[in-house]
């Protein structure tokens, strides 16, 4: 899967999540930019995104999660330990 | 009094040690007595004798706990407002503590009609081997804390030094906690929340290091951070907070943890099982107590074999501390007997001495009862509660319509109330919690309509209450369910949110 289609997936899980689709979500995204995306909402949205892919992430990478681009990266790492 | 001089000989002692760490960065108690000094040479300066409560705009800094601590030594009292709070419920809270000074390390000029003393530049080291705290007379007031009200207006609680001197002295009377000047103690709290005043307090007065989380920061995956790379020893913390890591407690091993100490909602008993796992040195207490009584009023020393009372899932409150009455009433004031649910009162020295202006309230839920010979003032908590046969007293829920939402006291009809006075529709609406996924309590409207457009309601909502009040889930639903006796039934409405 590239890039791209993670971001399209990710996307899914927000706005599930969140209720709407009114944001891009890029590398520098944070959750400033994003209505909604807040503490709370943060961990759903993990949550989701770990169900969508079949994967469990590890608290270490969450604490040190600045943006979208780090969320993406920590991702990558573990489809591909996955595979 | 007493605790005021403990904190000033607990600054000079420990000089050389960490008291904070902010947002990364350690400061000693030398450079925390810089500040304090060099912020009470303005309020000596700028502020009148007789002006006792004073503004503090609440910052993640050092300016602001060194704030709160010259206006105590300068006997004055602290009226904390939070910057992310609506401008308009900051300026209730001043207008209602007729407050004219307000200290603030980053003023964004929202508040320029008031005296404003900007604390970022200050510092004094001229003399810092002394610190002389004013002596104060024991009736004056050291903060005032902001609750949801009913009405719409928040509620005052004032909490004067003898109260603060209370809690002091009962918790030193506890043998189970005590703290040491190589505690690496957590402060999770906006400081306009009163849980706050027990995570910098007692470590201050221990000279112990006190860590904070930077206001941006997610709070659950920081407090995590802090655990493992400062290693930190005192957690003090809501149990909604730690839901949020329970899909990962498998991956947190924690042995540098002494005490974690619980409060602000209740505590379910297999979420502290499962926490217990991952704290393998630490002592878990279950404080209970409301602002009207400075903090904490009692706890349960929770532990995975040996102590783990609870009813309906939820760990005991256990029993009061020293110096404090619990007595379970009927509506009419009246004791009733043990294993009897009723409503917990709570009285002795840590009572505040009622609502600010609002004696309306005050004859509400305080009132006096005699037991064993001495007249008693007592305050209504609104938990519904049992004591047990072995002294311990057992939550069972609440006697009104306030939630707990992370921590923070919500009055539903509080939300309700500003909902009904901008909405233009005429439908009923309602208020509730709803738990989502984490098992964590999320607010909700619910219209009794057909779809319509809300997007002006909910802006008026954010304009009107902190962020932690603004409902994340909307319904309409044709028709509300209601009970057998006519009531709008509650506990269907939560069926029609899907979260």
């Amino acid at each position: 899967m590239d890039k791209e289609q993670l971001l399209l997936k990710i996307t899914e899980a927000f706005s599930k999540v969140l209720e709407h689709n009114n944001f891009e979500l890029q590398n520098e995204t944070t959750a400033n930019d994003v209505d909604g995306w807040d503490s709370v909402t943060h961990m759903m949205i993990i949550n989701e995104i770990e169900n969508l892919f079949s994967i469990k992430f590890q608290l270490m990478d969450l604490m040190n999660m600045q943006n979208v681009g780090d969320l993406v990266a920590v991702l990558e790492k573990e489809l591909a330990s996955k595979a | 009094m007493k605790f005021i001089q403990q904190l000033a000989a607990s600054i000079l002692n420990y000089r050389d040690r960490i008291a904070f760490h902010i947002n990364g960065v350690d400061y000693t108690y030398a450079q925390f007595l810089y500040k304090i000094e060099g912020i009470r040479g303005s309020i000596r300066s700028q502020i009148p004798d007789d002006e006792k409560l004073i503004g503090l705009v609440t910052h993640d800094d050092l300016e602001s706990y060194a704030a709160i601590l010259a206006l105590w030594f300068e006997a004055k009292a602290y009226v904390p407002v939070n910057p992310k709070n609506p401008a308009e419920r900051n300026l209730q809270v001043f207008r209602q503590t007729d407050t004219s000074f307000v200290l603030d390390s980053k003023p964004d000029g929202s508040l320029n009609q008031f005296e404003l003393i900007n604390t970022a530049e200050l510092g004094d080291e001229s003399d810092l081997s002394v610190l002389k705290p004013v002596e104060d007379p024991s009736k004056d007031l050291a903060y005032i804390l902001f609750t949801s009200g009913t009405t719409g207006l928040p509620k005052g609680v004032p909490i004067t030094y003898s109260n603060m001197q209370g809690l002091v002295d009962a918790i030193d009377a506890d043998e189970p906690f005590n703290l040491a000047p190589d505690d690496r103690c957590l402060q999770m709290f906006e400081l306009t929340f009163d849980f706050s005043v027990v995570a910098y307090l007692f470590p201050l007065l221990a000279g112990a290091g006190i860590y904070t989380i930077p206001q941006d920061a997610i709070k659950y995956l920081y407090i995590f951070k802090l655990i493992k790379e400062q290693r930190l020893s005192v957690l003090t913390m809501v149990p909604s907070i730690i839901n949020y890591l329970r899909p990962y407690f498998g991956e947190i091993n924690a042995p540098s943890v002494r005490y974690c100490s619980f409060g602000g909602g209740a505590l379910h008993f297999d979420l502290a099982k499962e926490w217990s796992n991952c704290l393998p040195n630490c002592q878990i207490f279950n404080y209970y107590g409301p602002t009207e009584f400075t903090v904490y009023s009692g706890y349960y020393p929770y532990h995975k074999e040996t102590a783990n009372k609870s009813y309906n899932g939820i760990i005991s409150t256990g029993s009061p501390l020293k110096n404090v009455h619990y007595l379970v009433a009927d509506e009419n004031n009246k004791e009733v007997s043990d294993g009897i649910t009723g409503e917990l009162c709570l009285g002795g020295i840590q009572l505040t001495p009622g609502y600010w202006k609002n004696p309306e309230r005050n004859k509400k839920v305080f009132f006096n009862y005699e037991k064993n010979g001495e007249i008693i003032k007592y305050y209504r908590t609104g938990d519904l509660c049992f004591k047990d046969e072995a002294g311990d007293f057992m939550y069972v829920g609440r006697a009104d319509f306030q939630v707990k939402i992370r921590g923070y006291r919500v009055e539903l009809a509080e939300i309700e109330y500003h909902v009904k006075n901008v909405m233009k529709q005429k439908v009923n609406v309602v208020a509730i919690d709803v738990l989502n996924r984490l098992e964590n309590a999320e607010l909700a409207l619910a219209f009794e309509s057909n779809n319509f457009e809300i997007d002006y309601i909910m802006d008026y909502l954010k304009e009107q209450m902190p962020p932690y009040m603004i409902p994340s889930h909307i319904e309409f639903i044709a028709e509300f369910p209601h009970s057998l006796n006519g009531k709008i039934d509650r506990k269907k409405l939560r069926t029609y949110f899907k979260l």
